[in-house]
């Protein structure tokens, strides 16, 4: 952060101008950070908005095109996906209950052997 | 010069000097706004160091881990269940303020699911697909590491009303449920269901569901906290804070960074939890409340349960919140000052935190 070196007994006229000197600087110094920092242009369009969210723009309203109908086809392919994703739900709880038989059978108490049957004499 | 030829000298230097006082103001905000903007924060991911143990589609379950970088293996396993409609690190959210990592810290091992952020397909999610789904298979997760036929859940808001359908299918899976700010009347007026309904909303529609935009949704809290909805008022209001010190600023920026980052939602899940839980039908309390083709008993939910709700909630108001005495009696009810992510992540949270773990520890001597 900038200081302000002029002392505070000074004349006004003199405060006046130093603190106009300051301005700049920190102008300045927004300017460098926009050029350099990708990210800080993005981060300042959020403080503008009253937002410091990091990271990624405040989000907004999509522009009409973006939230224009769908054809057919994109919800079936939509639907289809989805429909895989539950599938794959489904796969993992099989694998999960595979997962349980294993783990309960090494769990319980192993059944005595049978007596092997006696050999004919 | 006379008497009379000075004062309005006087005057107008008095001016010049207020003016300057303001301009000097106005520059150490802009200086200090110039300062947390470029240094690098903690924000979009938990604080405490994590493992991913279980993926599915967007989901990733997390464990945290300890100092040393280990899961804390052998310790009573405990999930938190997040909203699906916001990001999951407000229960992780900084060193120092997470509730997560209390209750890592307290001595339990600690379960985050992470939805993650829906993509266009994941429109067609409804209710079964995250309670049989996401939620059970997470459960089913936890308890094939650790060997633990039982977990405690904490369910917070929207991911608590799925942990009690899923605590109400599943009860001999878990041991103690934890619900924050999670509203079971939705009869009572304020929170999500009632904005929708105030503004005369049709609902989305469970048919031809849509993905609801972030901007969409982020609205709709923003209709329930007076103020945050215009950005003069919020401009006017992070101004004023820019007088705070740099490190409550990068608090607060934090914080933000998870109010302003709402993803976006499934259509369908909305539709039916309107349609099945919102004003008028209020399947949980009038006990018609179903998850795909299974009817919920909420009389199932026999383990130990504990409810918290906030004074200044406008999201989950108190009273539909501590409702769930009337539909799960045994529930212990708790009502603390506070608003909805307040008592989660704010400075009087560590109160629940310490209730939390009190809670899910006398799980272990009933054990």
């Amino acid at each position: 952060m900038a200081e302000d070196k002029t002392h505070p007994d000074a004349p006004l006229i003199e405060r006046w101008l130093a603190e106009q000197q300051q301005w700049q600087k920190t102008f300045l110094t927004y300017m460098d950070s926009m050029v350099k920092n990708e990210d800080f242009l993005v981060h300042l369009g959020n403080a503008m908005r009253g937002s410091l969210l990091a990271g990624k723009p405040y989000p907004t309203q999509p522009p009409p095109a973006a939230s224009a109908p769908e054809t057919p086809a994109d919800d079936k392919l939509d639907q289809v996906l989805f429909a895989l994703r539950k599938l794959e739900g489904q796969v993992e709880d099989l694998r999960l209950t595979l997962d349980e038989l294993k783990a309960d059978r090494k769990r319980a108490p192993r059944k005595a052997q049978p007596p092997k049957p006696k050999e004919p004499q | 010069m006379n008497e009379a030829g000075a004062e309005p000298e006087r005057d107008q230097e008095r001016e010049l000097e207020a003016l300057l006082e303001l301009s000097r103001r106005g520059r150490l905000k802009l200086e200090r706004l110039h300062e947390v903007l470029t240094t690098p924060g903690h924000f979009g991911t938990g604080a405490t160091p994590s493992t991913v143990v279980y993926r599915e589609n967007k989901l990733k379950l997390l464990r945290l881990l300890d100092e040393s970088g280990k899961p804390r293996e052998g310790r009573p396993p405990v999930l938190f269940v997040p909203a699906p409609v916001s990001r999951y690190f407000i229960l992780d959210l900084l060193p120092g303020r997470s509730f997560a990592g209390y209750v890592a810290a307290a001595g339990f091992d600690v379960y985050v699911a992470d939805f993650g952020t829906p993509s266009r397909e994941d429109r067609f999610a409804d209710l079964e697909y995250y309670v049989e789904g996401l939620v059970r298979r997470c459960v089913r997760t936890v308890s094939a590491l650790t060997g633990e036929d039982q977990i405690g859940i904490v369910g917070y808001c929207l991911g608590g009303t799925l942990s009690l359908l899923y605590s109400a299918l599943y009860p001999k899976t878990v041991r103690r449920l934890v619900l924050l700010t999670t509203s079971v009347d939705g009869d009572v007026e304020g929170g999500i269901p009632w904005v929708a309904h105030r503004m005369g909303l049709a609902g989305e529609s469970y048919d031809n569901p849509r993905l609801v935009p972030a901007a969409e949704v982020k609205s709709w809290f923003e209709m329930l906290a007076p103020g945050s909805n215009s950005t003069i008022g919020r401009v006017s209001d992070l101004w004023d804070r820019l007088d705070d010190a740099p490190e409550r600023l990068r608090e607060v920026r934090t914080m933000a960074s998870w109010v302003d980052d709402v993803v976006p939602a499934p259509g369908r899940l909305l539709a039916e939890l309107y349609r099945k839980l919102g004003p008028g039908a209020n399947g949980l309390m009038k006990g018609r409340a179903t998850v795909g083709e299974r009817a919920v008993d909420l009389t199932a939910v026999r383990m130990p349960v504990l409810s918290v709700s906030a004074e200044k909630d406008t999201i989950a108001p108190p009273e539909g919140v501590d409702a769930v005495r009337s539909i799960v009696p045994h529930a212990e009810i708790v009502r603390l000052p506070g608003g909805h992510v307040g008592i989660v992540a704010g400075r009087a949270a560590p109160a629940l935190w310490k209730r939390t773990v009190e809670f899910l520890g006398e799980g272990r001597r009933d054990a």
